[in-house]
């Protein structure tokens, strides 16, 4: 008898428990409301979009954007800096709930994260130095040249996959960067001649580094809208972020951040 | 604005000092462990502890970092990136200090066991008050060089965004333009650092040099 009261009641504290992780079972959404908090995931080395000012503070278009979505979903922002190749990974294990650092879509990324609808639509530019001799038409162009680009971009992806792959661009060639400012320096330093990257970090750039102009900018097959990654599935958090984006569009919120950021001074 | 930039990299020291002083001891621990398990157990467990010297100096601290932090991630295990990034580089230098233990214990030569054991010492008796006290005073000074060593690799944290010297010096260079100047200050502070360090080791293995043993 001892016995089945025994059973019995671990019986009832079984389904107990399982009862309280059935209610548990909330989405991610959920979870940063009864927080309070959203963790963001951004690589603070890439001006305009994300960097740090004088005081060591995070500013930037992307960082502003950021912090009006958090206000508008109510809760409060966290940042968590990493470097670029480190955040995806952060998404995907859950150690940050989002990231906004400049991503571009792509279909590789998408198999592995969630995309947000595009909160800004940028391009793909060919910085040279002042000196520059030749001439870039279209971007094929650039495989005449000794091209550099910051690793694990969009533009990295374009040029191994139609330059490198078909042995246009010889793979010597191709000089992968940590970060944008790097390769704008050694442009500038005439290790290489040509550099990728996105046509506003690129303006910004060449304004900074000076010597600098762009020699070409479009759509080259890599720029195009930028996204905030999600992780995989995550509906809620995705559909409460895209809202927002919407909302920031339609007031004109997104327009002034870029011209607050963008526009070469 | 220069001064501001300058004491935003100073503020990393306390973090690659941190890292660097849980890193540390907890390599030591598990080496000097490792290392009287290597020397002194039976075939199997020294086996083991070989192997295990083998993985860990095999492996690139950046991969065993990023298992830690990203693939060893779940509901009940969820480690923080300083401490993810601590424990793995204390584990990577655990092998080396294992090794560095390993050599200080056999230079003490074996007849001192023989003649500790002879006046009814027992095996770890004889280690801990005749072979350790020995041979601690011999790994000084290659454990001042894993010690500069697993300072500098601190910087690899940086890989998980923890804010150390060398990821605020990445991010200032990238708003100034000046890299130069970002990556000056930083390599002044890591050396300020490890010249501190070895000074200060050098100093306790003079202090506790035996009078009888010039070692």
């Amino acid at each position: 008898m001892k016995r089945l009261f025994t059973l019995l009641s671990l019986a009832v504290l079984v389904s107990l428990l399982l009862g309280a992780c059935g209610a548990g079972a909330t989405t991610h959404l959920d979870k940063i409301k009864q927080a309070g908090v959203i963790k963001v995931g951004t690589s603070a080395d890439y001006p305009p979009f994300e960097f740090v000012d004088a005081n060591g503070n995070k500013t930037g278009m992307d960082v502003e954007l950021m912090a009006e979505i958090a206000k508008r979903l109510g809760v409060k922002l966290e940042w968590v800096d990493m470097p670029f190749d480190s955040l995806i990974a952060g998404v995907q294990q859950g150690k940050i709930d989002m990231s906004i650092s400049g991503f571009n879509y792509s279909d590789e990324r998408a198999k592995v994260i969630d995309f947000s609808d595009q909160y800004f639509n940028s391009e793909d530019a060919f910085t040279v130095a002042d000196g520059f001799k030749g001439t870039i038409a279209k971007p094929e162009d650039v495989a005449a040249y000794k091209v550099g680009v910051q690793t694990g971009t969009t533009q990295d992806t374009w040029l191994t996959d139609n330059l490198v792959k078909n042995q246009k661009l010889p793979e010597a060639n191709l000089f992968h960067y940590d970060r944008a400012d790097q390769a704008a320096l050694d442009l500038k330093n005439g290790r290489i001649d040509v550099m990728m990257s996105d046509y506003i970090p690129a303006q910004a750039l060449a304004k900074q580094i000076g010597g600098l102009k762009i020699a070409w900018h479009g759509a080259a097959g890599s720029g195009g809208p930028m996204n905030i990654v999600m992780q995989k599935g995550d509906k809620e958090l995705t559909a409460a972020v895209n809202d927002i984006i919407k909302q920031l569009k339609s007031e004109g919120f997104i327009d002034k951040l870029a011209n607050k950021y963008f526009t070469v001074k | 604005m220069l001064s501001n930039f300058v004491s935003y990299i100073l503020q990393g020291t306390f973090i690659t000092i941190a890292v660097t002083l849980v890193a540390l001891p907890f390599g030591l621990l598990i080496g000097l462990l490792l290392a009287l398990i290597h020397t002194y157990a039976g075939v199997w467990a020294t086996r083991a502890s070989a192997i295990y010297s083998l993985l860990m100096r095999g492996v690139p601290p950046i991969v065993l970092l990023f298992i830690l932090y990203f693939v060893l991630n779940s509901n009940w295990f969820n480690l923080e990136p300083f401490w993810a990034g601590s424990l793995s580089l204390g584990i990577v230098s655990s092998a080396y200090q294992m090794e560095i233990l390993r050599g200080a214990l056999l230079s003490v030569s074996g007849g001192q066991m023989t003649a500790a054991r002879a006046i009814g010492m027992s095996k770890l008796q004889a280690i801990r008050h005749i072979i350790l006290p020995q041979a601690l005073r011999i790994a000084i000074p290659p454990w001042s060089n894993e010690a500069s060593i697993v300072l500098k690799d601190s910087s690899l944290v940086y890989a998980l965004g923890v804010p150390e010297i060398l990821r605020r010096a990445q991010q200032l260079s990238a708003t100034t333009q000046q890299p130069f100047l970002a990556y000056g200050t930083a390599a002044l502070i890591y050396f300020v650092l490890v010249f501190a360090t070895n000074r200060a080791l050098d100093y306790l293995s003079e202090r506790s040099k035996l009078p009888a043993n010039p070692v």
